[in-house]
């Protein structure tokens, strides 16, 4: 027997009735939760946790679902794109932690920080304008709200767009230019 | 690191922001020197590890049975979890009523110094209580009710919840719910202060359920489309709509829209407001929400009737009106009466028009429904004007100002009635005038500050 069936006899013997209409419903859509998830590349590992919070929360608000399945289903998809924005942002606040620490030669002998440097410009001018402004400013040494005051954003919206500025830099960082690709290093 | 090129395996977690931190600096300053190599993996598992925005993985074949034993054991969790909440349930019902013996601060200092009150599920229950007081127009009791659930879900923690989820989404509702209760009361400072913060918890931590957050929207947009600012009403519909969208909801995707729409016929786009309306009910089922559909197909034969298209408002009146008769309650039933004058006025029946807005008008004043009364006033009294019946409008306007004067009717709703009453004295109250204050008091019934500014006379 396993736990969940004797958990449900004995919680049937001491409890209440308990209607679980979840292993059903599961049961049912189990096959299309797992596309999905493999459909996002998500680990099994790091499933366990966000079928857990969405079936959790499915069981909360069940009177207020009218169509559980496609609810589920939708919830989850955005669950995955939340899990690698998350990933995705850890990734840019490492590449930003990085670049500073590079730059501020902590690490590096002079002549490293100065090809750093030539490498970063580089990085920097494929980039748009206000990211390539933000991000040699932030660079240079310029707080936040330094930042905010210089490039007239709002102190409130600054963080955001140095996220934006730095999943541009991430992502330059992870495009090889055409000449490259067809000629390798 | 290999012949100074990072190893695939180091790549791949440097791109899952799983690296020790001197790692993540190595592969970066390697990736800034222009490896076209690395950057090609690199870039080739950024597209394949849950790429951009909709860049899904086609083919998944091979992978689908690592997930079972998680899928085995979070069920297991779950259904635990489930006989608890189903518990939770039914012990909330038992908290609550014994709470409502008590007097409001009592009820206050139970919930949160008692342990045995720290139950999601009584929570939920309040917010429900507190919404069924609002649709009473149990104004007081709606907001304690509210309030009462806040300091509640503050004493929850995230474990007693199940989730952070669970417990941020029944803080934001709770927030939500006090907001709209406020509002409803005409207390719009008050409300924007807890709509500011139910806002706290739709952070970018996707920390909340994604009906929770619908929810608190579709209140907040209530509030705006109040406030008369339209375009940031729906703005917050817009963000309902995709929502309900994601997640499949037809039947709220329907009342969404059917928000929408009261957006737009309060800003006057009555051609923006029917195509909405057509649209809400495509989505709305009338077996399972008869009274929605009811609504939405009341608020379309009115925008008809508004849009001179009195016609097509009678057809659809016509086939409308075996709902109304099926709901039977009394105040269906007046408005089944009133917009039936409506559109025969439309028609160009005032007899019938006269004699519908005459029966309206008198139920509302006998229910003490003292602003529908006055709106009802004013539709017949466009009757009058239309047949230039000045005796019967002045005699009207004398009717009204002896029922109105010791009514609750607020400040400002209540100098429009005077300007018409005035007008109708010195005979000149034309269908402007009627039109203008008429409009007002629509206007003013869900925003207080509105002032009353006359243009027509």
């Amino acid at each position: 027997m396993s736990i969940a069936q004797y958990s449900r006899q004995m919680s049937a013997l001491d409890q209440p009735q308990v209607d679980s209409y979840l292993e059903d419903f599961l049961k049912r859509v189990r096959p299309r939760l797992k596309y999905l998830f493999a459909r996002y590349s998500i680990p099994s590992q790091d499933t366990e946790d966000i079928l857990q919070q969405a079936l959790l929360a499915l069981v909360y608000q069940r009177h207020a679902v009218r169509d559980p399945e496609a609810w589920l289903l939708g919830t989850l998809r955005n669950k995955c794109l939340l899990y690698w924005r998350d990933h995705r942002r850890k990734l840019y606040e490492s590449v930003d932690a990085a670049v500073l620490e590079l730059m501020a030669g902590a690490v590096s002998p002079a002549q490293e920080t100065s090809d750093v440097q030539r490498d970063l410009e580089n990085a920097l001018g494929r980039l748009p304008e206000r990211c390539r402004s933000l991000l040699s400013l932030r660079y240079r040494g310029y707080q936040p709200l330094e930042l905010a005051e210089a490039l007239g954003y709002k102190p409130a919206s600054i963080s955001k767009v140095t996220n934006r500025c730095l999943a541009a830099l991430t992502r330059q960082l992870l495009t090889v230019s055409p000449s490259k690709k067809k000629t390798g290093t | 690191m290999t012949d100074d090129h990072p190893t695939r395996e180091s790549l791949e977690r440097f791109l899952l922001g799983q690296l020790p931190a001197s790692e993540m600096r190595l592969v970066s300053r390697h990736l800034f020197t222009g490896c076209a190599e690395c950057r090609r993996i690199a870039g080739d598992d950024w597209e394949t590890e849950g790429g951009e925005a909709a860049g899904a993985r086609e083919d998944c074949t091979g992978v689908l049975d690592a997930y079972d034993a998680v899928f085995d054991k979070v069920l297991q969790r779950v259904s635990l979890k489930e006989a608890l909440i189903a518990r939770e349930r039914m012990a909330a019902r038992e908290l609550c009523e014994e709470l409502t013996q008590h007097p409001t601060s009592r009820q206050l200092l139970l919930v949160s110094n008692s342990v045995r009150f720290r139950n999601p599920a009584l929570c939920d229950l309040l917010l429900e209580r507190s919404q069924e007081a609002a649709f009473q127009a149990e104004m007081t009791r709606s907001i304690d009710l509210a309030r009462l659930a806040i300091v509640l879900a503050e004493t929850l923690t995230e474990e007693g919840c199940g989730s952070a989820e669970v417990r941020n989404g029944l803080l934001m509702r709770a927030w939500a719910q006090l907001g709209n209760a406020h509002r409803l009361n005409g207390e719009h400072p008050e409300a924007e202060q807890a709509f500011e913060a139910a806002n706290t918890f739709l952070g970018e931590d996707g920390q909340f359920g994604l009906l929770d957050a619908a929810r608190v929207l579709d209140l907040e947009a209530s509030l705006r489309r109040d406030q008369r600012r339209f375009d940031e009403a729906m703005d917050l519909l817009d963000r309902v709509v995709a929502i309900y969208q994601q997640l499949g909801q037809r039947s709220l995707l329907g009342r969404a829209l059917k928000q929408k729409s009261l957006v737009c016929g309060e800003a006057g786009d009555l051609e923006s407001e029917m195509d909405l309306l057509k649209q809400s009910l495509e989505h709305i089922d009338p077996v399972e929400e008869p009274r929605t559909f009811l609504s939405a197909r009341h608020n379309l034969v009115i925008a008809l009737y508004q849009s001179g298209r009195a016609s097509e408002a009678f057809t659809l009146l016509f086939h409308t009106r075996p709902l109304y008769l099926k709901m039977g309650d009394r105040m269906t039933l007046l408005r089944l009466r009133w917009v039936e004058g409506m559109v025969a006025c439309g028609m160009g029946r005032a007899e019938q028009a006269e004699v519908a807005f005459r029966e309206v008008r008198d139920a509302f004043v006998e229910l003490q429904l003292d602003y529908d009364a006055a709106v009802v006033s004013l539709d017949l009294a466009g009757v009058y004007v239309l047949q230039g019946r000045s005796a019967d409008l002045r005699r009207l306007a004398e009717e009204m100002l002896a029922v109105f004067t010791s009514r609750n009717i607020p400040r400002e709703a209540f100098g429009a009635l005077l300007f018409f009453c005035e007008a109708a004295k010195l005979e000149k109250a034309e269908a402007a005038v009627v039109h203008e204050v008429s409009e007002f008091l629509k206007r003013a019934r869900g925003n207080p500050d509105l002032r009353f500014t006359p243009t027509s006379w």
